[in-house]
């Protein structure tokens, strides 16, 4: 089934936000909008579906009712500025949207990050990761009737969003990691912060898998269901957990290392069945892989500088400023221009919770960005849902979205 | 990282090759160079690529020549440039030649202009919402590329070439 059938332009042709049933009575197909506003669509994921049926026999994803034009909006901000706005795209994974604009602007200023401000961006990032996991658990296990999955996926999660809201002083777009390094030092007492993390987490995890991965309900309503070949999610450009349970054995953090992930040991989940089943063993895997990583964080945390503190880049400590002739002048500069960074293009990509993000920035010379382009994961891995969907059930569909775990924010921009 | 620059026409028969050697595409975007020193064209289009064995990426800068700027659309060659260049037609207006559905994909349908032009003015431009959309269910809603522009495609998106219809006639019929 491929060209769309007149039934299906029709109700395209209706605009947005029209809820539109139609029967083809010669076909004995149906065509359903589901969405944009659908609890199980995870934001406003609209779809197009054509239904013989119970069986879904075309997909449309629809997209772009949550675009805001915040590339075009960093093109009006300073290069420290910007920050502010990447951190909304992915809204579940904020950190890895800071991580990856911080490391492109790096490339372009040709600066280097203290070791103590890579390892804060690290440890962070994967307890970002758990974070955004957790939410994917709990909202994988409400979409098929599991309801106590989501309220201990967000029990927990508060635990980490707690920790988030004591080193960066918010739940969500922290604006934490900067060009140059973190924002501020990991407060007092983070370390004792990070081992309750430590010991409670572990333990819960292996609870989720005792209330899920045996399941019979669950087995039965993930396993062969939303199935996609490895080579079809190569072609179509899946990164993350979904490529991962697909049969592709690549992420960047092990095979294109940043930051000191070199020096870090992990696992990779690989699962060859590319189901629904399969996504969530390699999530289940990697919430397990970022505990161990806190771990060594936790325990490798070099001292020193947190961020570079090139005065042409950073604003001088609050002391200085009371001293110092040239802190002041550093400061007013910072503050009412911003540093410029030299003509050029860069690409940089790190290993979110869904998959590759990368920034691409391009600089004039400037103050601001002149180019900003965000290659969000969901947004490459959303077109592989009408080959997953096709053939299966409606009930099996919502599972599907619901393993590819898309962020619309970030799918939109 | 190795920067290259293409002219547009050559683009498909270098994707082509670059695929057979096991480059991936990961990303696709637009670029409005007009603000930019020594650049030959207006618009390009910047094609970020991944070798996985090697671990390599590669930069790529396809320059789009023309008024409408015009590029081959390369999703015959990596299925997944199909939303990334209906983005960039979207956010741009680089039209990609053969695509299977060159359509708006994050703007509404009926939007005027191309946002993230360095000549679209922000604040200049009213809102452009449609007035009532759940009364007006005439009309093509594709308000910048013709019908034809829609091809039949199949499962990763890629154009089905079209039969003749004696081919799909009975032979019954026929006589």
């Amino acid at each position: 089934m491929s060209k769309a059938p007149p039934v299906v332009e029709a109700v395209e042709a209706k605009g947005h936000g029209a809820f539109v049933e139609s029967y083809d009575e010669l076909e004995e197909r149906m065509v359903i909008n589901m969405g944009p506003v659908h609890p199980a669509t995870h934001g406003v994921l609209r779809l197009v579906l054509e239904l013989d049926g119970e069986t879904v026999i075309d997909c449309r994803p629809i997209i772009g009712y949550l675009h805001t034009g915040m590339e075009k909006e960093c093109e009006d901000q300073n290069w420290r500025g910007a920050v502010t706005i990447v951190t909304r795209m992915d809204y579940l994974a904020p950190f890895f949207n800071e991580h990856a604009y911080s490391l492109a602007v790096e490339r372009l200023l040709g600066i280097e990050v203290p070791e103590r401000g890579q390892y804060a961006r690290m440890l962070v990032s994967e307890l970002n990761r758990l974070a955004s996991h957790l939410v994917w658990f709990g909202t994988q296990g409400l979409d098929m009737g599991a309801m106590s999955a989501m309220f201990y996926g967000f029990r927990e999660r508060e635990l980490l969003l707690d920790f988030f809201e004591m080193v960066t002083g918010l739940r969500m777009n922290h604006n934490y990691i900067i060009p140059g390094g973190v924002w501020e030092d990991l407060p007092d007492g983070w370390e004792h912060a990070v081992e309750d993390i430590l010991e409670v987490m572990p333990r819960r995890v292996r609870e989720y898998e005792e209330l899920l991965s045996l399941n019979p309900i669950f087995l039965e309503r993930t396993n062969g269901v939303g199935v996609i070949s490895r080579d079809d999610a190569l072609a179509l450009g899946a990164t993350g957990p979904i490529a991962r349970a697909a049969g592709i054995d690549w992420d960047l953090r092990r095979d294109m290392p940043y930051e000191a992930y070199s020096e870090l040991e992990f696992e990779v989940p690989v699962d060859t069945a590319g189901d629904v089943y399969a996504r969530y063993k390699v999530r289940m895997v990697e919430m397990h892989q970022s505990i161990h990583l806190v771990r060594q964080i936790l325990d490798r945390m070099p001292s020193g500088d947190y961020k570079n503190m090139d005065p042409k880049l950073t604003p001088p400590p609050r002391e200085e400023l009371n001293r110092s002739m040239e802190a002041v002048i550093h400061h007013f500069k910072l503050v009412t221009q911003g540093y410029t960074v030299p003509p050029g293009e860069a690409y940089e990509a790190v290993e979110s919770p869904r998959g590759e993000l990368g920034v691409y920035a391009i600089s004039d010379g400037g103050t601001s960005p002149y180019r900003l382009r965000v290659r969000d994961p969901s947004f490459a891995n959303l077109q592989t849902l009408p080959v997953m969907a096709k053939g299966g059930f409606v009930a099996d569909l919502i599972a599907t979205i619901a393993s590819i775990d898309p962020i619309l924010g970030g799918v939109d921009r | 990282m190795e920067t290259e620059w293409i002219r547009a026409n050559e683009w498909l028969d270098r994707a082509r090759a670059l695929a057979s050697e096991g480059w991936e595409l990961r990303d696709l975007a637009g670029v409005d160079t007009s603000g930019l020193k020594d650049f030959e064209s207006r618009f390009e289009i910047v094609v970020q690529l991944l070798h996985s064995e090697r671990r390599e990426r590669a930069t790529l800068h396809v320059m789009a020549a023309g008024d409408p700027p015009d590029v081959p659309s390369v999703v015959s060659v990596w299925p997944t440039a199909n939303s990334m260049e209906r983005e960039a037609y979207d956010m741009f207006g680089i039209v990609f030649a053969n695509h299977p559905n060159l359509t708006r994909i994050l703007m509404p349908d009926e939007w005027e202009g191309h946002p993230l032009r360095k000549d679209y003015g922000v604040g200049k431009v009213p809102v452009g919402f449609k007035p009532q959309p759940f009364l007006q269910i005439e009309g093509p809603g594709q308000a910048a590329v013709p019908d034809e522009a829609r091809r039949e495609v199949d499962r990763l998106g890629q154009i089905v070439p079209e039969r003749a219809e004696s081919d799909l006639e009975p032979e019954s019929e026929r006589s």
